[in-house]
C-alpha cells in the first residue's frame, strides 16, 4: 500500500476520487517534506558538528540542552532573525530564485524514493530518471546564484560548481544505468525489490543481492561521483572557503543562506537515499522496520561524507575536472559496457 | 655541529673578509671607510650603487642583501645596504650611501637585488629617500595619501593625518567590467579566510590561473621601529619583539634584539642563561612550526580538519611549557640584556619531567602528521611541484628560513653565524632540494624533530648544572648607554628566517635608529615569482607555505 493510500484510509476514503487523491498526496508530500527537513535542517547540522568534532579531537556543542541539542533551536532563531541584506547590483529575481531552487530540487527528489513501510509518495515508471532530473536542477541554482550575486568570488564558485556538476553527473547517471541493466527497470520500487533476492548464503546468513554486493565496482564509482555531486571533500571546490571565501553563497545571508545550507544538506541526504535505493537495497534489512533501515542507510552515507570532509584534502579545480572526465567517466562507461555484456551473456 | 668555541655569541663576526682587497676591487667608487661594530662599511657615491653592489655580488660573492637601513642625520640621508653571503653569513660588508638633505636621491639597487624593491619602497615611505631607476617607487606600509615621512627628522607627529577613502585609488575601477579584457582583477583580502591576517593580494586572473599577484602590505603597521627608538635599551624595548611575529615565536624575536644590543654594548651572557635561552627559543620554534603546518593544512584541506586540530593540540602542550617558564602564553618578555629574567620554575625536576614527556610523545605526533598529511596522495597531488621557488630567485629576494631551506639553500644562522649555545649542541640543518610547497612542509616537520633534539640536550645540561653556577643574568648597568655613533647589525634565526636588528646609538639610553629586518617581509615579496601562472588554489597554498605573520611583515 502506498503512502497516499494509507493517508486516504486514515481520512476514511476507501476509494478516492482524483480530488481526494490530490489532497491525500498533498498531505503525504507535506509529511515527507517535513520529515526530510527535520532530518536535514535540524539533526543534520547538529550531527555534522558532533561528528566532525569527534574526528578532529574536539567536543563541539555541549552547553545548550542535553548534548547541545537545543543549539538547533538557538541556531534557527539566530539565522531566521537576521536581516536579509540584498547587495547592490544583484540580478534579481535570479538572485532570489537560486536558494529556493536549491532547496526545492532536493525535496522534489524525495517524492519517488521508497522509504520502506509503504512510505513512497509516487512511484512512476521513470522514477530514476526523475530523481536525477530534479536533483540536477541544483546546478542551475548554483550557477545562477553565483552569477547573479555580482561578486567575483561568487562567479568563480558558480562556474566551478557548474564545471564540476557537468563532469560528475555523467558518470553518476552512467553508473546508475548499469544498475538499471541489472534490474531491468527504472522504477525505484522495482529496483528495490529486485535486490531482496538472496545472492548467496554464508553460515546460514542470507546475503541479499544488493547491487553494492553484486557490482561493488559500480558502487564505489557511484559513491565517489556522489561526493563530487554534493560538493564535499575532496571535491568541495565550489565553496572552497580558503580560496574563494564561500563560492556561490558568499553574498547570501539570513534566510537565503539557510535555504542554501539546507539545500546542501538535503542534497547530501538525497544522495544517500539514491545510494541506498540503488545499491543498498533501499529499506531492506533484518529485524528493524524498513523505514528505520532506510534512515540508518542515509545517515551512514552522511557519516561517510563527514568523514571525508574531516580527513581528506581538497583537490584543485583542474585536477577535479581531470579526475571526472578522464577517470570516472571512462571507468563508468567501462562498467556500463561490461555490465551489459555480462547481463546479456549470463542472465538472458 | 661540533664547534668547540666557548662563547661565540657576542663576538663581532667580521673575520674572514679582507676589506682592503674589497676596497681595491671597488676602486674609486669608495669615498670613505667606516667601522661598524659588526663589520666594516664602504661609503660610496649615490649614483654608483648598482655598480658597487653588482661588483660585490658578482666578484666578491656577497649574494645576500640582508637588509637596507635608511636614516636621516642632521646634515644628510643615509641608505645602508647590509650585504652577506649565503654560504657564510659571518662574511659581511656594509655599503653606506649618503645623500644630501635637500636632494635625497640615490640610485636604486633593484636591478642588482630584487629584494631592494620593497626595501627601497619602505625607505622612501618611512624616511623619504628617493631611489632613481626604481621600477615602482610607491609607499609600501603607509597609505598612498599619507603626508610626510614619519622617520624623517622634520616630521610633525602632531599633525593629524586624514586618509580619505575617496582619495584612495579604487583598485576595482580600472579593470571593472572591461568588455574586451580576458582577465579579471580579484582582490584577495584584506579580509579573506586565507590571508592569515590583514594582507591584500591584488591578483589578476585569467580564468582560474594567476597572471599577476601583487601583495599589498601595511595594514598592520604599528611603527614598531619608532616605538623601539622611543624606549630605553635596558627594559623598554624587549617587550616589543614579542609583537612582531606574534605566533608563539616571541623568544626567538627577543633574542634578535638581545643579540644586537649585547654586541653593541659588549655584554657577556652567562653560559647557563644561554642554555635556557636556547631551550626556550627552540620551544617557540616548535610551537611556531606546528601552527605553520596546521594552517597550511587548513589552506589545502579547506576546513578546520583533523590535522589542524592535532597541530593545535600539540602546540598547546608547548604553550603550557612556555607559560610555566615565562608566565605568559603569547607575549613572553622573557629575555633580558645579558640573560633571562628568571630561572626554570621550581620544582625543577617537575618542569624537566614535563618537557621530557612532551619530547617523548613528539615522535608519535609527528608520525601522525606524516600519515595524515605528507603521505596523503591528494595532499601530494596538491603540493608537489606547486609554488616552485628556485634557489637563485630565492637568494635574489633575500628569502631565508624554512622557505629558503625548502629550496635547498643550506642556510641557518644558528649554525652559520653561531650564537647562544647552538655550536655546542648536536643537531642538523634540514634542507629539501625541490623548492615546492611540499618541501616547505617537510622542512618544518623535520625542523621540529631537530628542535626537539636541541631541547633534549639543553634539558640534560640544565639538570646537571652545578647549583652554585646557575647565573641567569650578567652584570648589566642599570642604564645602558653605548658610546655615540656606534652602528651594529646582527641577525638570529627566528621561526620564519633571518630576523635582523640594526641599531645606531646616539649617546643616550635610547637607540638613534632601530631597524628591523623581518624574514616574512622578504619571503612574502617572492610570492609573485612563485604563484604566477599557477591556479588560485595554489596561490593560496603557496601563501600558506610561506608562513608569513603580518605583524612581522608590517611591523
Amino acid at each position: 500500500m502506498t503512502l497516499v493510500g494509507i493517508i486516504g484510509r486514515l481520512l476514511g476514503w476507501s476509494t478516492m476520487s482524483p480530488g481526494q487523491e490530490f489532497v491525500a498526496g498533498f498531505i503525504g508530500a507535506a509529511l515527507i517534506g517535513t520529515l526530510m527537513l527535520t532530518v536535514a535542517a535540524f539533526a543534520g547540522p547538529w550531527a555534522k558538528r558532533k561528528i566532525t568534532a569527534a574526528f578532529t579531537d574536539r567536543i563541539a556543542v555541549n552547553r545548550v540542552g542535553p548534548f547541545g541539542l537545543l543549539i538547533i533551536v538557538a541556531d534557527a532563531v539566530r539565522l531566521l532573525s537576521k536581516e536579509l541584506i540584498v547587495p547592490e547590483g544583484v540580478d534579481r529575481p535570479a538572485w532570489d530564485l537560486a536558494p529556493i531552487l536549491m532547496a526545492a530540487s532536493a525535496l522534489l527528489g524525495f517524492a519517488v524514493i521508497p522509504m520502506g513501510n509503504g512510505i513512497q509518495l509516487a512511484d512512476p515508471e521513470i522514477g530514476l530518471v526523475y530523481v536525477f532530473a530534479v536533483s540536477s536542477l541544483a546546478s542551475l541554482a548554483l550557477v545562477s546564484g553565483g552569477y547573479a550575486s555580482n561578486n567575483k568570488y561568487s562567479l568563480l564558485g558558480g562556474l566551478r560548481a557548474l564545471a564540476q556538476n557537468l563532469a560528475y553527473e555523467i558518470p553518476l547517471v552512467v553508473t546508475a544505468a548499469s544498475v538499471v541493466i541489472f534490474a531491468g527497470t527504472l522504477q525505484l520500487s522495482q529496483i528495490v525489490s529486485v535486490q531482496q533476492q538472496t545472492l548467496f548464503t554464508i553460515a546460514g546468513i542470507n546475503i541479499p543481492s544488493w547491487f553494492a554486493f553484486v557490482n561493488p565496482f559500480a558502487f564505489v564509482l557511484f559513491v565517489a561521483a556522489n561526493l563530487a555531486e554534493v560538493g564535499r571533500n575532496p571535491f568541495d571546490t565550489p565553496e572552497a572557503p580558503t580560496e574563494i571565501v564561500a563560492g556561490y553563497q558568499t553574498e547570501y545571508g539570513s534566510v537565503y543562506f539557510v535555504l542554501f545550507y539546507l539545500g546542501e544538506f538535503l542534497h547530501i541526504f538525497l544522495g544517500g537515499a539514491i545510494i541506498a535505493t540503488l545499491f543498498l537495497g533501499g529499506p531492506d534489512g533484518p529485524i528493524l522496520p524498513g523505514f528505520v533501515w532506510f534512515l540508518i542507510k542515509i545517515w551512514a552515507v552522511f557519516l561517510f561524507t563527514q568523514w571525508a570532509r574531516s580527513a581528506v584534502p581538497r583537490v584543485r579545480i583542474d585536477q577535479l575536472i581531470e579526475i571526472g572526465w578522464k577517470g570516472l567517466l571512462v571507468l563508468s562507461f567501462a562498467n556500463l559496457v561490461l555490465t551489459a555484456i555480462l547481463v546479456g551473456v549470463f542472465l538472458a | 655541529m661540533s664547534t668547540q668555541e666557548e662563547q661565540p655569541a657576542t663576538e663581532p663576526v667580521a673575520a674572514g673578509v679582507d676589506f682592503d682587497e674589497l676596497a681595491a676591487l671597488l676602486g674609486d667608487d669608495v669615498l670613505d671607510r667606516e667601522e661598524h661594530v659588526h663589520t666594516d662599511a664602504f661609503v660610496i657615491r649615490a649614483d654608483r650603487v648598482q655598480d658597487v653592489l653588482g661588483t660585490l655580488r658578482d666578484e666578491a660573492g656577497f649574494d645576500h642583501l640582508s637588509c637596507l637601513t635608511a636614516q636621516e642625520y642632521a646634515d644628510r640621508f643615509e641608505s645602508i645596504y647590509h650585504l652577506k653571503k649565503y654560504d657564510d653569513p659571518t662574511q659581511e660588508v656594509d655599503v653606506v650611501v649618503p645623500t644630501a638633505r635637500d636632494h635625497p636621491v640615490s640610485q636604486s639597487a633593484e636591478p642588482v637585488f630584487r629584494t631592494a624593491d620593497w626595501h627601497e619602497r619602505e625607505a622612501y615611505d618611512l624616511v623619504g629617500i628617493e631611489y632613481d631607476e626604481h621600477p615602482d617607487l610607491r609607499r609600501i606600509l603607509l597609505p598612498e595619501t599619507w603626508q610626510g615621512h614619519p622617520l624623517g627628522l622634520d616630521y610633525n607627529q602632531d599633525k593629524p593625518q586624514i586618509v580619505t577613502l575617496q582619495k584612495h585609488r579604487n583598485p576595482i575601477e580600472e579593470h571593472h567590467r572591461e568588455s574586451e579584457s580576458d582577465t579579471m582583477l580579484l582582490n584577495i583580502g584584506p579580509h579573506h579566510p586565507a590571508t592569515h591576517g590583514v594582507l591584500h593580494l591584488r591578483t589578476i586572473l585569467d580564468g582560474e590561473q594567476v597572471v599577476d599577484v601583487e601583495p599589498d602590505v601595511g595594514y598592520l603597521h604599528r611603527c614598531e621601529e619608532q616605538m623601539c627608538q622611543n624606549g630605553t635599551y635596558r627594559y623598554q624595548i624587549m617587550p616589543y619583539p614579542d609583537r612582531w611575529d606574534y605566533i608563539s615565536a616571541g623568544i626567538l624575536n627577543e633574542w634578535s634584539y638581545a643579540r644586537s644590543i649585547e654586541t653593541l654594548a659588549d655584554i657577556e651572557v652567562p653560559e647557563y642563561a644561554q642554555v635556557i635561552r636556547t631551550m626556550s627559543a627552540e620551544l617557540c620554534r616548535i610551537a611556531s612550526h606546528m601552527l605553520a603546518v596546521g594552517t597550511f593544512a587548513l589552506d589545502v584541506y579547506g576546513d578546520f580538519t583533523a590535522i589542524f586540530m592535532y597541530a593545535v593540540r600539540d602546540r598547546e602542550i608547548v604553550q603550557n611549557l612556555l607559560e610555566d617558564l615565562t608566565g605568559q602564553r603569547l607575549m613572553f618578555n622573557y629575555l633580558r640584556l645579558g640573560g633571562v629574567v628568571w630561572d626554570v620554575p621550581e620544582p625543577r625536576e617537575e618542569y624537566f619531567e614535563k618537557v621530557r614527556d612532551f619530547l617523548d610523545d613528539l615522535p608519535g605526533s609527528l608520525q601522525e602528521y606524516h600519515d595524515m598529511l605528507t603521505d596523503n596522495e591528494i595532499f601530494q597531488l596538491r603540493c608537489v611541484d606547486t609554488g616552485n621557488l628556485d634557489p637563485d630567485v630565492a637568494k635574489d629576494y633575500g628569502v631565508t628560513g624554512p622557505v629558503a631551506r625548502g629550496s635547498g639553500i643550506d642556510y641557518d644562522l644558528r649554525r652559520d653565524d653561531p650564537y647562544g649555545y647552538y655550536p655546542n649542541l648536536d643537531w642538523d640543518v634540514v634542507t629539501e632540494p625541490s623548492g615546492d610547497n611540499y618541501a616547505r612542509v617537510l622542512v618544518r616537520l623535520r625542523e621540529v624533530e631537530q628542535s626537539a633534539r636541541i631541547i633534549e640536550q639543553c634539558v640534560d645540561l640544565l639538570e646537571d648544572w652545578p647549583e652554585d653556577e646557575r647565573e641567569i643574568q650578567a652584570n648589566v648597568p642599570r642604564t645602558v648607554r653605548p658610546p655615540e655613533d656606534q652602528e651594529v647589525y646582527t641577525a638570529v634565526e627566528a621561526a620564519k628566517g633571518e630576523l635582523g636588528i640594526y641599531i645606531r646609538s646616539d649617546g643616550t639610553d635610547k637607540p638613534g635608529r632601530f631597524k628591523i629586518r623581518s624574514p616574512s617581509f622578504h619571503n612574502l615579496s617572492a610570492l609573485g615569482e612563485m604563484a604566477n601562472g599557477e591556479y588560485v588554489a595554489d596561490l593560496i597554498a603557496t601563501l600558506g607555505s610561506l608562513d608569513i605573520v603580518l605583524g612581522e611583515v608590517d611591523r
